[in-house]
């Protein structure tokens, strides 16, 4: 948990406060990302945390690792860096130092011995889905994704409660960012620290966090809340300019595919003879119809007019399907494959290729309406 | 028939060729010519050129008779064709030596390139320098008036220098474009042939043990050496640059580090830096009778039994001791330390950043200061000897090894300190494990060039009385004994080029791996 209580920064030689009485709490457990203009004093927030940035009035409150609420100004500001994750953009890694250099900076300043180090290294690496033999080498040998991964398990070595994460993927191209975004989500639901997050970039808060802090310049907390909540309901004129004219669809991101599908699809089986197949269309007044076998895996579609009149079994009309959408995308990914294939409804299957549901565009923006609702928060997940 | 015609046609375009390649290589001097002709290498070619070359010298031998070429009893042909076996084999002995340092330097080219592109350039200049002693020869003048530098004719010697620098620069060129290394790694090639061409030549004289008279240079150094005297002044030389870059070392660290730490509210604690200004109160209090008598003299008694206790020891440690014990028994200089260093380092504490511009000029405005004229105005506090050379020393020292030290450190990205200090670094683990591993490099080349730089001026300190190589030329210009100048500058040139190819290999050896690779990358 990190807490901020009327926290307010103003720095020397200025009058108008950088931070301005910031009071929200970041339950433990959760991603909190702090997003804002530039100058609205979101990593000046983050600095103070582990005081980087001494904070001109106001507390600041972190769970330690003894389950304790400290505040951080009567802590030691040595100590209490070493006992909370630091991860910034990639050139923050040390050049000189190796990967295992780097990574064990913290374990070595607390002293842990040479073997413990290398142990934990091996093993974020792992976690990293990345080959130990990294561990030898020197940053520039990596490319700038893997270094960034090398930056967040740096920052993950002593496993702190708490982590600050400043811009981590800024530098990197939105390919391999998305990428990075998915492994660090992936990653939270394993290790579940309480992550601050700072970001200027509104999607990747929205994707990233399960908070939104959304700063003005001057350090005005214009919004705290779920992102569900702040793309349905923009406190003010603010927020919704910021989050932008798209907020419907971004709320798309928030809501996947298998909480809005219909998960008892019709469908016919491919070793059904045609007949029986086209009388199960006509009685639900349907022009196509997908097929699966008998373990209910995938094998394309059959239209109606092809099998009129036809003798023979359902498999020789099978067309193969163009799309199929996997449990777990978010509907806005899902609303585009839908359109790129023109297709009415699509196959939402698993990892195995088994047909689990049907979504159509009718179901999204049914979700997308739902979710406007001042009780709406289903598309927390 | 046809073959015979097939083969002349090709021979004609090998001369022509090989022709072709050494107007190119005298007139279009440059890399992409060297690169050009790297690929017609051939042995035949080689070995061709430099047997003509061999040949021309042994008509020029047998026109002009020099001693050292021709033996009387022997027939014209046999003569001819000895001199082309030597010229042969000379050339390929030395090109082979050139071709093994460079390979130890990293060259990557193979023997055939590399001799190839030498005999372009032996081959053409080596024609032009036997014209030029035929000319001269016919003019009635000896090799050796020809080839003084001093000589009456000295224009011709002066083209001859001339034309020799213009053979270094494709040597250059040529070691370049075969072995595409890096230019310094060429120099140090060149530098390692030279040096050990120059102690190959001091070897020779020794055996030889020529008379006392300064016939040439080598033979004037190969005379001291013998007599112990060249030992003791290149002891006392690098002595002397040793315990002031040391000095200056710690100094231009210290500050450097200084201006560059972030500023400091004061501290009880910061008092120790006053420590200096204290003994310098002290001193200057006792010394001038503003104590009580007994305290003043037991003071005073303590710095002068110092100043007894430590009488001269003779041998390998007497120089720095010598120094040593020039500062502990002069109060005043004690006390000149003792207030610069106060006032920097405690207006560093308080100023931090701020003061570094101020700092860096002020070092800056010292280094214009001639060094005669720094060594005569520190006589009158600090006496002549080594302690006045040192002091004044490590104040030119300290410029490039400070300056050096703040750009290193200021280089270090704002990103990599801020990473360090949000992972729980105190200032000194980040100086100690971040900002000077990574500023190493640019330190040791500041400390290269003030150490380079040093023995040079070391040279002119033995114009207040130090054992230094310098006092051949102050004793060559005052008894106008120029080979003895000469040789003091060569000595002093020699020295500089060793130390600094030694310092070079050392700066690579502490420049952290990482660092290395990340530069080849850029």
């Amino acid at each position: 948990m990190i807490k901020f209580e009327s926290v307010t920064k103003i720095y020397p030689g200025t009058s108008s406060p950088a931070v301005d009485k910031l009071s929200f709490t970041v339950p433990t457990g959760e991603i909190c990302t702090i997003v804002g203009p530039s100058g609205c004093g979101k990593t000046t927030t983050m600095k103070m945390v582990n005081r980087l940035i001494e904070p001109t009035s106001g507390d600041i409150y972190v769970l330690d690792e003894r389950g304790e609420l400290r505040n951080v100004l009567e802590m030691d500001p040595i100590q209490l860096r070493r006992g909370i994750g630091y991860v910034i953009q990639q050139i923050g890694l040390f050049p000189h130092r190796t990967i295992l250099q780097n990574i064990g900076t913290v374990p070595q300043l607390l002293g842990w011995d040479e073997m413990r180090i290398r142990r934990r290294a091996e093993e974020l690496l792992e976690m990293m889905n990345m080959p130990l033999e990294f561990l030898d080498r020197y940053p520039h040998e990596l490319s700038g994704g893997q270094r960034q991964r090398i930056g967040v398990a740096r920052g993950m070595a002593t496993d702190p409660p708490v982590m600050l994460m400043d811009e981590p993927f800024g530098a990197i191209d939105p390919i391999n960012r998305n990428i990075l975004q998915n492994e660090f989500l992936r990653l939270q639901q394993e290790i579940k620290k309480t992550v601050l997050f700072v970001t200027h970039d509104i999607d990747e808060a929205i994707k990233i966090g399960d908070k939104i802090c959304i700063l003005n310049v001057g350090g005005h907390l214009e919004q705290f809340d779920s992102p569900a909540n702040i793309l349905a309901h923009p406190a003010n004129e603010f927020v919704e300019d910021f989050v932008g004219a798209d907020r419907a669809l971004k709320r798309l991101n928030l809501v996947r595919v298998e909480e809005v599908m219909d998960s008892r699809p019709p469908l016919v089986q491919a070793t059904q003879n045609v007949e029986e197949a086209v009388r199960f269309m006509r009685e639900r007044n349907l022009r196509f119809v997908y097929v699966v076998d008998a373990d209910r895996t995938l094998k394309g579609y059959v239209r109606v007019k092809d099998m009129e009149g036809k003798t023979g079994w359902v498999d020789e009309f099978v067309e193969p399907a163009a799309t199929a959408i996997q449990m777990g995308t978010n509907l806005r990914d899902a609303l585009s494959g839908m359109l790129v294939v023109d297709y009415a409804n699509v196959c939402v299957v698993d990892a195995y290729n088994r047909v689990r549901g049907l979504v159509n565009t009718e179901m999204i923006h049914k979700a997308v309406i739902e979710s406007e609702s001042p009780s709406g928060e289903e598309g927390e997940g | 028939m046809t073959t015979d015609v097939i083969q002349r046609q090709r021979q004609n375009g090998f001369w022509r060729e090989m022709l072709n390649g050494w107007v190119t290589i005298l007139t279009e001097p440059s890399l992409d010519t060297f690169y050009a002709q790297k690929n017609r290498a051939d042995l035949l070619k080689t070995v061709l050129g430099v047997g003509l070359l061999g040949l021309v010298i042994g008509l020029w031998a047998l026109a002009v008779k020099p001693a050292s070429l021709i033996i009387e009893t022997e027939t014209a042909p046999v003569e001819l064709l000895r001199v082309i076996f030597f010229t042969e084999a000379d050339f390929f002995i030395i090109t082979l030596i050139l071709f093994f340092i460079a390979k130890g330097f990293g060259g990557t080219g193979n023997f055939v390139q590399h001799s190839y592109l030498l005999s372009l350039i032996t081959v053409p200049l080596g024609m032009i320098v036997v014209a030029f002693l035929f000319v001269g020869d016919k003019l009635g003048l000896t090799l050796a008036a020809v080839l003084n530098p001093l000589s009456p004719i000295g224009i011709v010697s002066i083209f001859m220098i001339l034309f020799g620098f213009y053979g270094l620069l494709l040597l250059l060129f040529a070691l370049q474009a075969t072995h595409e290394m890096q230019a310094s790694a060429v120099v140090y090639t060149l530098g390692t042939v030279l040096a050990g061409w120059g102690i190959l030549r001091v070897a020779s004289m020794f055996v030889a043990q020529e008379e006392n008279i300064i016939t040439t240079e080598w033979s004037f150094i190969a005379g001291q050496w013998g007599k112990g005297t060249l030992q003791k002044l290149l002891l006392g030389h690098l002595w002397l640059v040793a315990f002031s870059v040391a000095i200056a070392v710690v100094l231009g660290v210290v500050i450097g580090v200084f201006i560059t730490w972030p500023p400091q509210r004061p501290r009880l604690s910061h008092v120790v830096v006053l420590i200096p200004l204290a003994l310098f109160l002290l001193l200057w209090a006792a010394s001038s009778g503003m104590m009580g008598e007994g305290m003043a003299d037991s003071i005073m008694a303590t710095v002068k039994g110092w100043d007894r206790s430590l009488t001269r020891v003779e041998g390998f440690f007497g120089p720095p001791l010598d120094i040593v014990a020039a500062i502990i028994s002069k109060p005043a200089a004690v006390g000149m330390i003792g207030v610069v260093f106060t006032i920097i380092l405690y207006a560093l504490f308080l100023a931090g950043e701020s003061a570094s511009e101020v700092t860096l000029y002020i070092a800056g405005i010292i280094l214009t200061i001639p060094s005669v004229a720094l060594f005569g105005v520190m006589i009158k506090p600090l006496g002549i000897g080594p302690f006045n050379a040192a002091f004044a020393l490590v104040l030119y020292a300290q410029l490039p090894i400070l300056r050096n030290t703040y750009t290193g450190i200021k280089a270090v990205a704002p990103e990599i300190t801020e990473a360090g200090r949000g992972m729980g670094m105190t200032e000194l683990q980040l100086l100690l494990k971040v900002k000077l591993p990574m500023a190493i490099p640019v330190i040791m080349t500041g400390v290269r060039v003030a150490i380079v730089m040093l023995i040079g001026i070391t040279a002119i300190a033995a114009y207040i009385g130090n054992d230094t190589l310098g006092e051949y030329i102050f004793s060559g210009i005052s008894r106008a004994q120029e080979k003895r100048y000469i040789a003091g500058a060569i000595l002093v040139a020699i020295l500089a080029l060793a130390v600094d190819y030694f310092l070079g290999w050392l700066q690579n050896l502490l420049t952290p791996k990482g660092l290395k690779g990340r530069r080849e990358a850029v």
